[in-house]
């Protein structure tokens, strides 16, 4: 079991109050219309699938009901924070420029 | 095949308003609270719910509430405020909950709707779709540890928060008497079985309401 700190709610509970919504930040084609199904495809079931340290995002399903992103480490399950939206996205791209 | 007088019958609605725990006929059995029941419980039924929805960063939002209910709108995280027409429950970053008497609740929409015109906002009365249970006596933290998974002791006074109660959600309050718990209506007959349930231990009793709102 996490306990997970919701931003929006600023207290740490228990999972069981929200759920999973899978990797944060992936980025929906602009104009799905004219996108290749290849390229749609991907967007809808290529994650990332890494181990050790995984963007995700949860919503607090049972409390304030707001989605926010989680740092997780899929391979020992340890939390490296919780964040808004607004927030983690700039978290996000300092790490992905640093990579 | 109809007749006149069969249409005229036909036509005549007559609705009844009622509490969705009706069915455990909790009004004929309650009974003043004394030492023999670790647990007492009953619905304060038929309130008064207005969701208020609103930016808390715009200004003129705030202020608009604030001056048409003579409060201070609760903006932190999971605070609740009692004020002259009931309570105002914090739910989300932009949502909140009022409850009042129900014979106030036209008013009280009215006068947030008149209040709030032209800022981008919405008030609607949601009484049909909530109750209340209160929730008193020595056990009734054991028996809410049983139900939540809500970690009791960061609960007090002044504080609403939004868990889960056996399978389902709920927001829960802690009063000067004990806990309060809001969910919605659709949840009621769960949410009164469960409790009743996980009371069996300690003994259960229906407590008299004292113009509790």
């Amino acid at each position: 079991m996490f306990v997970i700190r919701c931003p929006h709610c600023c207290e740490v509970r228990e999972e069981e109050e929200f759920s999973y919504s899978g990797e944060a930040f992936v980025a929906r084609p602009s104009a799905p219309e004219i996108e290749s199904d290849e390229n749609w495809g991907d967007y809808l079931f290529m994650k990332r699938n890494v181990k050790g340290w995984h963007w995700e995002m949860w919503g607090h399903s049972s409390g304030c009901r707001k989605f926010f992103v989680v740092k997780r480490n899929t391979a020992n399950h340890s939390i490296g924070g919780a964040w808004s939206l607004t927030e983690a996205r700039k978290e996000y791209d300092a790490e992905e420029a640093n990579a | 095949m109809f007749n006149s007088s069969q249409s005229n019958q036909t036509s005549q609605f007559k609705p009844v308003m009622q509490s969705p725990l009706h069915p455990f006929g909790l009004a004929a059995k309650q009974e003043k609270v004394n030492g023999t029941k670790g647990v007492w419980a009953n619905e304060v039924p038929l309130l008064g719910y207005i969701s208020l929805r609103g930016n808390v960063q715009n200004a003129a939002f705030i202020n608009a509430v604030n001056s048409a209910l003579g409060i201070s709108l609760p903006t932190q995280p999971c605070s609740m405020l009692d004020s002259s027409f009931g309570s105002i429950l914090w739910l989300s970053t932009d949502e909140w909950l009022l409850i009042c008497p129900r014979e106030q609740r036209a008013t009280l929409q009215k006068l947030l709707e008149t209040a709030l015109q032209g800022i981008h906002s919405q008030v609607f009365d949601n009484s049909g779709g909530f109750t209340s249970v209160i929730l008193q006596g020595k056990n009734a933290s054991d028996v809410l540890h049983h139900c939540t998974v809500y970690d009791l002791s960061a609960l007090q006074a002044g504080k609403v928060v939004g868990t889960t109660f056996g399978k389902v959600s709920l927001f829960l309050q802690q009063d000067k008497n004990g806990y309060r718990l809001v969910f919605r209506r659709s949840f009621a007959d769960y949410i009164w079985r469960y409790l009743e349930r996980s009371a069996l231990p300690y003994g259960f009793g229906i407590a008299q309401l004292n113009d509790e709102r």
